[in-house]
């Protein structure tokens, strides 16, 4: 199994020492691509764009096949214990409405409250929604592909989240579907507060599915597992009052979250406008922001 | 003489299918869109499997490409995957020289030895993805890292068994 020998062929002689050359030439252009893409991120986003949306109807169509097969096993199982489901889900409404009932009051309350400040938020609408249909298998990076792009008016930077919570922002942006950096990466950082508290703390993901928890105040660990965060709006990106994680488990000064919007089990998600649209300036376009 | 006149045809029309030479290339191609399937991955513990097959290759033929094709491949990786354009490039091509040397230096192979290689490239892979990844904002402990590795280097023979099986098809051997 030594390499090849070519032998007294001038012909071939050449040819390996071209290809040689060549592999060598190849080394170096992926260099130079790899320090522009470190460099300057934004660098090839029309190419990385082309790129999602040439995978995209793969992605889509398979999409249909596996949701098909797994509603059908979760299906089963839910007709399994539907009666004692039935029983616990009766409970869970009774509470539920005791508690929409008090949230009521507090949203009255709190557009009173608003009013009387002349406090003016824009609200932010959704642009498109679309489905998670794939991710990054095998990378430090957690990305996930959300199936609506460009022509749905999704831009770099959207907050992206779903019914249960917040799934991340978005990075590249094709046509037809689009990639999102997960709260779970590493390089995401979101500004939250606990719930229960109102303490402000910090959620950067740790790149294997959880999110590490820092509260901002020195003291003593605020956490306890089962807390819940959500956003607080500081920044200008996300909007505040979204749900993002739950403690498991508290780790020295900070605590270990799961997001409570699983990336593989949620159905739909939707991009939004930034919260204030000053925080997406620096990475669309300007003709795009004074529309 | 009668014995072989009498015998089977099934050798005629037995050679290498048509286009053979791109066959280990297209299914590199392939297991690079296995990227585009609409499985989340959580925790990034799958292998990956266009690097796998990748070194299967190579490491079951020293001519079954020239080197600089990892190039082009490692590009097509690049954009379907997500990584940040030019990571597969360098180091898919890198491999293919190493492996190059490889060939030079190695006096005797077996399965245990090529496995070892496979494993040495496989934790210089993960360990240059990991460095960029931590030059791009994202630095996570190594320990991270040692999941997703080992689930790559116990995956490596099934990829060498596919490529086997899909050799033998495209030279037309049984």
């Amino acid at each position: 199994m030594a390499a090849p020998r070519p032998g007294w062929s001038r012909r071939a002689q050449y040819g390996l020492f071209f290809s040689f050359i060549a592999a060598i030439a190849g080394v170096a252009v992926g260099l130079i691509l790899l320090a522009f893409s470190i460099a300057a991120p934004n660098q090839f986003k029309d190419l990385r764009g082309a790129a999602l949306d040439a995978t995209s109807p793969i992605t889509a169509a398979l999409y249909q096949v596996s949701a098909t097969a797994e509603g059908l096993a979760s299906g089963a199982g839910n007709y399994w214990d539907a009666a004692s489901q039935n029983a616990q889900l009766r409970r869970e409404r009774d509470l539920m409405r005791e508690q929409l009932v008090t949230a009521r009051a507090i949203l009255q309350e709190n557009r009173q409250l608003k009013a009387a400040l002349q406090l003016r938020e824009r609200t932010p609408g959704a642009v498109a929604s679309g489905r998670l249909v794939g991710s990054s298998f095998q990378s430090p990076r957690r990305f996930a592909i959300l199936s609506a792009g460009s022509s749905d008016g999704v831009r770099i930077g959207m907050p992206v989240r779903a019914a249960r919570g917040l799934i991340g922002r978005t990075v590249d942006v094709g046509a037809f579907a689009s990639r999102v950096l997960l709260i779970s990466d590493r390089s995401s950082i979101v500004p939250a507060r606990l719930l229960r508290t109102g303490q402000p703390v910090i959620c950067q993901g740790r790149g294997d599915g959880s999110i590490e928890l820092k509260p901002l105040e020195v003291g003593r660990n605020p956490f306890r597992p089962g807390d819940i965060v959500i956003t607080s709006g500081t920044g200008g990106l996300y909007p505040p009052l979204v749900p993002i994680a739950r403690v498991t488990r508290i780790s020295g000064d900070n605590a270990i979250a799961l997001p409570l919007a699983d990336p593989g089990a949620v159905s739909f998600a939707i991009a939004e406008r930034a919260y204030e649209p000053k925080a997406m300036a620096p990475l669309t376009d300007h003709a795009e922001e004074l529309r | 003489m009668v014995r072989s006149a009498l015998a089977s045809k099934q050798r005629i029309g037995q050679g290498p299918k048509a286009g053979a030479a791109y066959v280990p290339a297209a299914s590199v191609a392939i297991a690079t869109l296995l990227s585009s399937l609409p499985i989340i991955s959580a925790n990034g513990w799958y292998p990956d499997f266009a690097f796998l097959m990748l070194i299967g290759w190579r490491l079951r033929r020293s001519d079954v490409w020239p080197s600089w094709w990892a190039a082009p491949l490692g590009l097509l990786n690049d954009l379907a995957s997500g990584d940040p354009l030019g990571l597969s490039v360098t180091i898919w091509t890198v491999s293919m020289l190493a492996l190059d040397l490889v060939d030079r230096r190695t006096i005797w192979r077996d399965y245990w030895i090529e496995w070892a290689f496979a494993a040495l490239l496989i934790l210089f892979y993960q360990a240059a993805q990991w460095q960029v990844a931590a030059w791009m904002g994202a630095r996570v402990p190594f320990a991270f890292m040692l999941p997703s590795i080992s689930i790559s280097i116990a995956a490596f023979p099934v990829a060498a068994w596919l490529v086997g099986r899909v050799d033998h098809w495209r030279l037309g051997q049984k």
